[in-house]
């Protein structure tokens, strides 16, 4: 075609064969939405685009999703448009990688592995926030929280306990009248820092685990059903009568959840709430690269299946290809996230960050540039 | 481009023309040939790339071995793509097994049996299963079939348990059963209308001839219009065959997402569409997983074009049955509806 | 039936029995169109509301999710750009191997490789465009023409095998009358052809638009999900089928009925598209 004359193309009938195709595609449209709207949507979309200086992309946790997503909301009256995607912490990382997104969100520190796939530039890992992961289930007449020790969970999601009337869930809740109804396992089908928590702590107290299963962002899981992300899992645990799953507390609270109190290291039986989240979180040592685990806290008054968050960035993400205007916006994400956003995580039962670890997420924060001029984040 | 010697056999005389005119006309041809070549061009590195991007998953495992090894495991970096094999091909053969069947009747009931009244509005309603997206299928799927279907799907396992594959174990929510149901839907709309047009070209003779005799309207359709539309009923049925394969989003909703494979018709599993669709973010920066991944979707292409291939040798073989060899390219019935 | 010959109860009644049983499956086979236009009418209906269509997804946590404004916008420039770089492709290799290829062997292989991609599972296109526009970093990340790009690969080989099948029709007496008034070939098939066959293209192509509009897979490659509006191409973008697909795996009542009502918008698009495609094509059976 390209060889016509635009006259000949012009006379022919191929742009009215084309006007009226797209003439009927905006005429159906049109019972979606208002007329106008679709028209302007069509038609805008080859002029100018909009700036994204104030757009910033991120995909990752489903852990933090609830937070970013409240942080993005509060943000979006500053200027700064957070578009985020709860992937998963394991699709974060591989997508920070990648330099799809400006931003990438993980529930575990980067390990060796991670970090040999980074290529673009030095990444630093800015943690967040804590949160609790809580075994979920959905079993109707059971009320009260059950009680259950780390073997347990580990030989139900082994497969080995397939009733919520066995002995070993019985013995853990003498006086709890439990029904003799199977067991569904849900857990995560994408890479999750949710499951490398989860996972750690059932290694750690489960040798079988340990060496059949073992720890990771994705295992191979010995039976169960599949779901992507906090959001699959408690919409699976809330589909199916006698299903369990672990999830953060933020998902447990959203879908009205009964969650299971944990034994800690200490032998105490602790429901997973604000304050013994805080308590797992309670002098952690802190590494130089900041990758702190809080799993499985040796505090007596600590929640064991206690997990960290970070947001990950390029050093100097303007090397790494990001637009200066994104960059300088990501790093207002930063300090807001380690700033204001502080106090308004534990409206969803989020645990601030110990100031020890907070000040040097700062200092960490402050490090950041774009093409070597500091951001000044932090 | 082999431009130069296809005009000649392509062109239609064209004596005495202006030059003027023949160099249009050269123009327009090649540019239209130009065309054509572009996206035969364009298939070719598709292609390529694809198979380029998935040989180390290749190298690594074997082209054999990747298809035969039963363990995905992406924690360990195994990849072997048995589960969702047997997990495809176990939903597509659900599909058909439910699906062809009411399918085919349908047909039979749309161009042998209904009012001829009745005919056009039936055969639209028919038509328009199709034109419901994937995504809505399996929200359908999520939260109609599977809490509804859960009491019957145990009564049938314990029931039939005696059937290999049917009983032994715990009603999954999402399942194989599940999957091969809705594909099943899925594929009803293509498979009833070529085989609706298959039908069609049973020469009205054989039937009237089979009415003569004083066979039942039933009979007729057992003995004059089943033979002969055999081969294009079968065709139509690999056809869907080909669809239930590769569909992705509406399986993904609602298959378990349990890379093993499933013990029974209950059980969760997982198919090489779903895991592409779930896994492709994370493997983005991982050469070994992407190659996996993207092995997955060549085994998936293939499996679909050696389908596909033998539908419409089926379809075209029984279309040509009736219509005479009319310049050899008579469109195959069907095509502009697959 | 003739009621001069007589039957035996036996056939008679298996007769009626195989009548019977070929209408029950032909209800089986309606029924499931009907309980999902049921639901989503009953469903998707109690989701419409003023702000549905007019705010976009908020992604809050709790509370008032947000409507669907950017999916629906997302949806129509993705498509629409598709529909661009679909249609008059499909058409111009159409017109080749119609008008110039015929029979010959590079026709045979476009025609074949055309036919190969019509197999090919819509996984597979954003698959490839994942890799090749999305993961090489052309123009960014994940981007709405991206989207538009994979919607494009599906549609075009839909487009033109409809396409090749009208312009066979068009009747070759048409062709020779123009050739001989000495209309150069180009103007026989820009001014002659194609205009004959207009409503058979239209429905092909209208028929590519509805199947593409639907796609999901290819979208969740290449064009992301997110929550606000876009009229730039060059960034990511919403769409119907991500969102259901988002909110569909989320199961939380307020989501699930934003799920419904999304569908059921989505779902009278495709049937608006199908239908009048249909009525196009029986207009040009008229003609």
């Amino acid at each position: 075609m390209g060889n016509l004359t635009k006259g000949d193309l012009l006379r022919s009938r191929i742009p009215l064969a084309l006007a009226a195709v797209a003439v009927l595609a905006l005429a159906v449209s049109a019972c979606g939405s208002s007329s106008k709207k679709s028209s302007t949507g069509s038609s805008s979309s080859t002029s100018a685009p909009t700036s994204a200086g104030g757009t910033i992309n991120g995909a990752g946790s489903t852990f933090a999703a609830p937070i970013y997503q409240q942080w993005g909301n509060a943000l979006r009256s500053q200027g700064v448009t957070v578009n985020y995607q709860p992937v998963g912490s394991g699709a974060g990382v591989a997508q920070f990688a990648a330099r799809t997104v400006d931003f990438g969100a993980s529930d575990p520190a980067l390990a060796p592995a991670d970090l040999k796939t980074i290529k673009k530039g030095q990444p630093v890992q800015i943690p967040t926030a804590f949160g609790a992961i809580t075994v979920a289930y959905n079993l109707s007449g059971v009320k009260a929280g059950l009680k259950l020790d780390g073997k347990a969970i580990a030989d139900i999601f082994l497969g080995k306990v397939k009733s919520w009337s066995s002995p070993e869930i019985a013995s853990l809740n003498p006086g709890i009248k439990l029904p003799s109804q199977s067991i569904t396992v849900i857990h995560r089908s994408d890479e999750s820092g949710t499951t490398k928590g989860f996972t750690s702590f059932l290694a750690a107290h489960s040798p079988q685990w340990k060496s059949q299963v073992g720890s990771d962002k994705t295992v191979k899981w010995p039976t169960g059903t599949g779901a992507k992300g906090n959001d699959g899992v408690a919409g699976a645990i809330k589909q199916q009568a006698g299903a369990v799953g672990y999830v953060e507390q933020a998902y447990a609270l959203q879908n009205k959840f009964t969650t299971a109190s944990v034994k800690n290291r200490a032998g105490r039986y602790v429901a997973p709430a604000l304050g013994s989240t805080t308590a797992a979180g309670n002098g952690i040592k802190v590494p130089a690269d900041l990758g702190i685990s809080i799993i499985d806290s040796p505090n007596p008054a600590a929640y064991p299946i206690a997990s960290q968050t970070f947001v990950i960035v390029y050093k100097d993400s303007c090397k790494a290809g990001v637009a200066p205007a994104t960059a300088r916006a990501l790093s207002r994400f930063v300090s807001f996230a380690l700033g204001a956003g502080q106090n308004v995580l534990g409206q969803l039962e989020y645990a601030k960050l110990p100031a020890p670890i907070l000040a040097k997420a700062k200092a960490a924060a402050g490090t950041l540039t774009c093409n070597g001029q500091p951001l000044g984040a932090g | 481009m082999e431009a130069g010697t296809s005009v000649a056999t392509g062109s239609r005389p064209t004596i005495g023309r202006l030059p003027a005119v023949r160099r249009q006309d050269v123009v327009f041809e090649n540019g239209l040939r130009l065309v054509a070549g572009l996206i035969l061009a364009l298939i070719a590195f598709f292609f390529v790339r694809l198979y380029v991007e998935a040989s180390p998953a290749f190298q690594r495992f074997g082209l054999f071995g990747f298809v035969t090894t039963n363990d995905w495991d992406v924690s360990r970096e195994l990849f072997g793509a048995l589960p969702l094999l047997v997990g495809t091909l176990i939903t597509s053969a659900i599909a058909l097994l439910i699906g062809v069947p009411v399918a085919v009747a349908a047909a039979l009931f749309a161009s042998e049996l209904c009012p001829r009244r009745f005919r056009g509005p039936l055969t639209i309603v028919l038509e328009l299963l199709a034109a419901v997206p994937s995504v809505v299928y399996g929200l359908w799927g999520v939260f109609v079939l599977i809490p509804n279907l859960q009491g019957f799907e145990r009564w049938f396992a314990s029931a039939f348990s005696f059937i290999p594959f049917v009983g032994g174990g715990a009603v999954r929510g999402p399942n194989y059963f599940i999957a091969g149901l809705i594909l099943a839907i899925m594929i009803l709309p293509i498979v009833s209308a070529i085989s609706r047009e298959v039908i069609a070209t049973v020469p009205q003779d054989h039937k009237e001839a089979a009415l003569a005799l004083g066979a039942t309207r039933w009979e007729m359709i057992r003995t004059a219009v089943l033979p002969y539309s055999r081969a294009g009923i079968s065709g139509a049925a690999m056809l869907g065959l080909g669809r239930a394969i590769g569909e992705t989003i509406a399986v993904t909703l609602v298959i378990g997402n349990a890379p093993t494979i499933g013990k029974h018709l209950f059980d969760q599993g997982y198919t090489l569409a779903a895991v592409i669709a779930n896994e492709f973010g994370e493997a983005a920066n991982d050469p070994i997983h992407r190659a996996a991944l993207i092995a997955a979707g060549l085994v998936l292409f293939v499996l679909t074009l050696i389908v596909n291939a033998g539908a419409r040798y089926m379809v075209r073989r029984a279309a040509r049955g009736v219509r005479a060899p009319s310049g050899g390219r008579a469109a195959a019935p069907g095509a502009a509806a697959a | 039936m003739s009621e001069l010959i007589h039957l035996s109860a036996v056939r008679r009644r298996r007769d009626m029995l195989m009548r019977g049983l070929l209408a029950a499956a032909t209800a089986l086979a309606v029924l499931p169109l009907a309980l999902i236009l049921y639901l989503l009418l009953k469903k998707g209906l109690g989701a419409w509301g003023a702000s549905f269509f007019t705010t976009d997804p908020n992604g809050n946590f709790l509370g008032d999710p947000g409507g669907i404004k950017s999916a629906i916008l997302g949806t129509l420039e993705i498509v629409g750009l598709a529909t661009v770089i679909a249609v008059p492709l499909g058409i111009a290799v159409a017109l080749y191997l119609v008008e110039i290829g015929r029979q010959g062997r590079f026709a045979g292989a476009v025609r074949y490789f055309v036919d190969v991609m019509t197999g090919v599972p819509s996984v597979v296109f954003g698959l490839f465009v994942y890799i090749t526009l999305v993961l090489t970093g052309v123009g960014g990340g994940f981007a709405g023409w991206k989207g538009s790009v994979a919607l494009g690969l599906l549609m075009l080989p839909i487009v033109t095998r409809s396409a090749e099948v009208v312009l066979l029709l068009v009747p070759d007496s048409l062709r020779e009358a123009a050739i001989a008034l000495g209309a150069p070939r180009w103007r026989v098939a820009l001014r002659v052809v194609l205009p004959t066959a207009l409503p058979g293209l239209v429905t092909g192509s209208l028929l590519a638009i509805a199947r593409g509009a639907g796609e999901t897979a290819p979208l969740l490659f290449t064009a992301a999900i997110v929550q606000g509006t876009s009229f730039n191409l060059g960034q990511r973008m919403n769409s119907l089928p991500a969102q259901i697909f988002n909110d569909v795996g989320q199961a939380q009542d307020r989501l699930v009925a934003r799920a419904w009502g999304a569908a059921l918008t989505l779902v009278l698009m495709i049937l608006v598209l199908t239908l009048t495609a249909r009525l196009a094509a029986r207009r040009s059976r008229l003609a």
